[in-house]
């Protein structure tokens, strides 16, 4: 019994001592803490909300990239504004971003030196307690304490994981440790208490690149930012060690052996009353750069479908086999004013690495790209191979590359084609 | 100017003569003339032919008259045709709706105490009545055509049944292989019988408008030519997808093979308004195109209208067909990776375009 008390008592101590931190945290830090807004400047009212923290003494407000990305793609329509804890609100102008990390600069006008959050110099440590501030759902500034666990695993650019309520409207929120120094910056959520942080090295970076060069034409180091994010990529997939892993026991295909790229596979063996027998393998990177709510990037997915004819004449199981490929989409998502449109073409093609062998394959193979309009160099590709040697089987192999360079694009289509066969 | 007058002083008494004794006199002692006059309709078609051998021509609703016609604004004695020396004149016997005379020409006059030549219409009520004289020159004999014996050919109920059949045949075929599920039998022939029902009303309503226009309908020939084009666009169309299917996405030989539907198209209706239909080669030809770019231009517009501003989808072709109609040899990576380079360049083109 005593020990049953002493338990809840230390239990109790320590919730009331986080909770008195939180409040001894949030009294401290408000005065740095703004929501942003975004106002449409037709209509006077605000488009998007975020959250935000003042970073230095002369004004500059580190935001997320997404919570003012209407404005950095359209500046004519909009205009950004901060509300700080009193309720003061004044338009600040967008200094500089970092679209592959989702980070932002804003500056607003300051009379004198202003109190600032200072940014951490050293990691977390794993299990330690973070505070993450922000205005969630427009319902005023709150601090939500939770866990640092590490950087989330299997991703390309890095993220924290954070064991903690992230909600919408908390983007760009600062999310400190005991000491009051900023780890890292709100930027997702995936519902039960999963957050996702922006490493804060992330932007030192951004800052200390920014102290460097203030007058940054935004477009054009949106534009820089991209194509080097593509190149790093890029090398990282055509570099890397691709495997040649069957499918259904028929087919080869190279599984690039990254840990950013996850693959799942999924097959209609069950069906008895399917016409064709179906194995697909999907391998794809879980993230993506978000440029506005129209128009993502840096998507990649690759597609294997190996198909089986049952009791179908050849004619059957082709005019089948080119429905299931007549309709390839794109992989990410983007719009008239973002990108051209697509241009396509298609040849039969036999790769010469296993020509002559009993591997060889000959395929209906189809290329397609769309060019983006405001970062030239970049572009959508879309490959798709469709097999066309075998009477009742198939295989197809398909992938989507968003916001790559022609190079990059070329080299990696080259070294796919060729890593393509029959077993 | 005097022997003009004489000429009417004589008309003038050989028509008292008539009047006063038309039933005794004997006829060979008038002049006699020969004429046809058809009855036509307003669009010129015509209807009843008289060859008539007299010096006077009644005309009119009762049954006195030598031609008697059932039009109720023609008057019972409506009028008369006169002949003497060497032509025909036409008297209206004041009538409540008049008579009026028209040339090969077009134009109208008044028809009373007129001559009448060789072409001329008499429009009287509601009719309309052409007059010839045994020296009309009458066009050219046109030779038969080749068509005819292929018509001849394909008019035969064995070829009809023949090509209905191969129809029905493709029909199946096509339903079969766009059939999700395992295949079943009746539900091919039901819908492969629905189709050739469906695409049977082309011959029957062009058999049924030539029918209602006077002529004859020819219903074994226009199904035989429809159904034997059917059969042969479905080929054309084969044909096409085996093109698509082999050649590159830079050959033009695609073009040239999604233009022969067109052209069979063309002769389908040419053919058909052929066996229809009575009309002149020009206008044959104007008819058969001008359905074809209705059918085609129309398809295309409605394709056109339907395309958004902009896709955020690929188009490409993607024709594949079983490896026995794998014409062409293959290309390797690199050629086809070449090729797909030029791609960028006209994407970027198209991305500063706008």
């Amino acid at each position: 019994m005593r020990t049953f008390f002493t338990i809840v008592i230390i239990l109790l101590s320590q919730t009331v001592s986080a909770t008195e931190q939180a409040e001894e945290i949030f009294a401290q830090l408000t005065p740095s803490l703004y929501q942003i807004k975004l106002i449409d400047k037709a209509s006077g009212e605000k488009s998007s909300i975020g959250s935000g923290f003042q970073i230095s003494a002369d004004g500059i407000i580190a935001t997320n990239y997404h919570v003012i990305s209407s404005y950095a793609r359209h500046p004519e329509k909009y205009r950004i504004e901060y509300l700080d804890h009193q309720g003061n609100a004044a338009q600040v102008s967008l200094v500089s971003v970092d679209v592959i990390n989702d980070l932002a600069l804003v500056k607003r006008e300051v009379k004198g030196d202003m109190p600032y959050f200072n940014l951490s110099d050293k990691k977390p440590t794993k299990g330690e307690k973070l505070f993450a501030l922000g205005n969630p759902h427009d319902l005023g500034m709150i601090v939500v304490p939770g866990t640092y666990n590490g950087l989330k695993k299997e991703s390309f650019n890095e993220r924290i994981h954070f064991t903690g309520s992230i909600n919408s409207g908390m983007s760009g929120g600062p999310v400190v440790n005991k000491i009051e120094q900023v780890v890292g910056i709100n930027v997702a959520t995936s519902g039960n208490q999963i957050g996702f942080l922006v490493p804060h090295d992330k932007l030192v970076t951004l800052f200390s690149n920014y102290q460097q060069q203030t007058n940054i034409d935004i477009k054009a180091q949106m534009a820089g930012q991209l194509m080097a994010s593509q190149n790093k990529l890029m090398a990282a997939l055509i570099n890397s060690n691709w495997q040649s892993k069957e499918l259904a026991g028929k087919a080869l295909i190279p599984i690039i052996d990254v840990p950013f790229i996850r693959c799942w596979g999924d097959s209609n063996a069950d069906k008895t009353d399917a016409l064709i027998l179906a194995a697909i393998a999907n391998c794809s990177l879980d993230e993506n750069t978000y440029l506005s709510s129209h128009f993502f990037t840096g998507s990649v997915e690759i597609e294997y479908r190996y198909m089986q004819a049952k009791n179908l004449s050849d004619n059957k199981f082709y005019h089948l086999y080119q429905q299931q490929i007549a309709r390839a989409g794109a992989g990410n998502r983007a719009g008239k004013d973002d990108v051209s449109e697509y241009q396509c073409h298609h040849d039969l093609v036999m790769p010469e690495s296993t020509a002559n062998t009993k591997q060889a394959i000959n395929n209906k193979s189809i290329f397609c790209t769309r060019a983006y309009k405001d970062f030239p160099g970049l572009f959508d590709v879309l490959y798709l191979g469709a097999s066309i040697d075998k009477n009742q089987q198939a295989l197809v192999s398909h992938f989507t590359i968003a916001g790559v360079s022609r190079e990059n694009a070329m080299s990696f289509t080259g070294k796919f084609m060729e890593a393509v066969s029959w077993k | 100017m005097e022997v003009t007058k004489e000429i009417l002083e004589t008309t003038t008494e050989i028509e008292q003569t008539k009047t006063f004794t038309s039933a005794n006199l004997p006829t060979d002692a008038c002049e006699v003339g020969e004429i046809i006059i058809e009855e036509i309709t307003r669009n010129h078609k015509l209807l009843h032919r008289h060859r008539v051998k007299q010096s006077e021509v009644s005309i009119g609703r009762g049954y006195q008259n030598d031609i008697i016609l059932t039009d109720p604004h023609i008057c019972p004695a409506h009028l008369s045709l006169n002949y003497s020396q060497g032509a025909w004149h036409l008297k209206d016997n004041d009538t409540v709706n008049g008579t009026l005379l028209e040339n090969p020409k077009g134009k109208h006059r008044h028809a009373h105490q007129q001559e009448v030549r060789d072409g001329d219409i008499i429009i009287l009520g509601k009719s309309q009545l052409r007059i010839l004289f045994n020296d009309h020159q009458v066009p050219e004999t046109i030779a038969l055509s080749p068509f005819e014996s292929l018509i001849d050919i394909v008019r035969n109920p064995i070829a009809v049944f023949i090509s209905i059949a191969l129809f029905l045949l493709i029909a199946g075929h096509i339903s079969y292989l766009n059939q999700l599920t395992e295949t079943n039998v009746s539900q091919l022939f039901v819908s492969a019988f629905s189709l050739s029902l469906l695409f049977a009303l082309w011959p029957a309503g062009v058999a049924l408008v030539s029918h209602l226009t006077k002529h004859d309908p020819r219903i074994f020939a226009q199904f035989g030519i429809s159904f034997s084009f059917f059969v042969l666009m479905w080929l054309s169309e084969r044909l096409e997808k085996i093109i698509a299917f082999n050649s590159a996405s830079d050959s033009n030989l695609g073009l040239v093979f999604s233009l022969l539907p067109v052209g069979l198209a063309f002769c389908l209706f040419w053919l058909n308004s052929y066996i229809g239909f009575h009309v002149s080669a020009r206008r044959r030809v104007v008819v058969a195109a001008s359905i074809t770019v209705l059918l085609f231009g129309g398809s295309y517009l409605l394709q056109y209208s339907k395309k958004p501003e902009f896709s955020p989808h690929p188009q490409y072709n993607a024709t594949i067909m079983s490896p026995g109609f794998l014409i062409y040899p293959s290309n390797n990576v690199d050629t086809f990776l070449e090729q797909s380079n030029k791609l960028f360049e006209q994407t970027t083109k198209a991305a500063k375009k706008d």
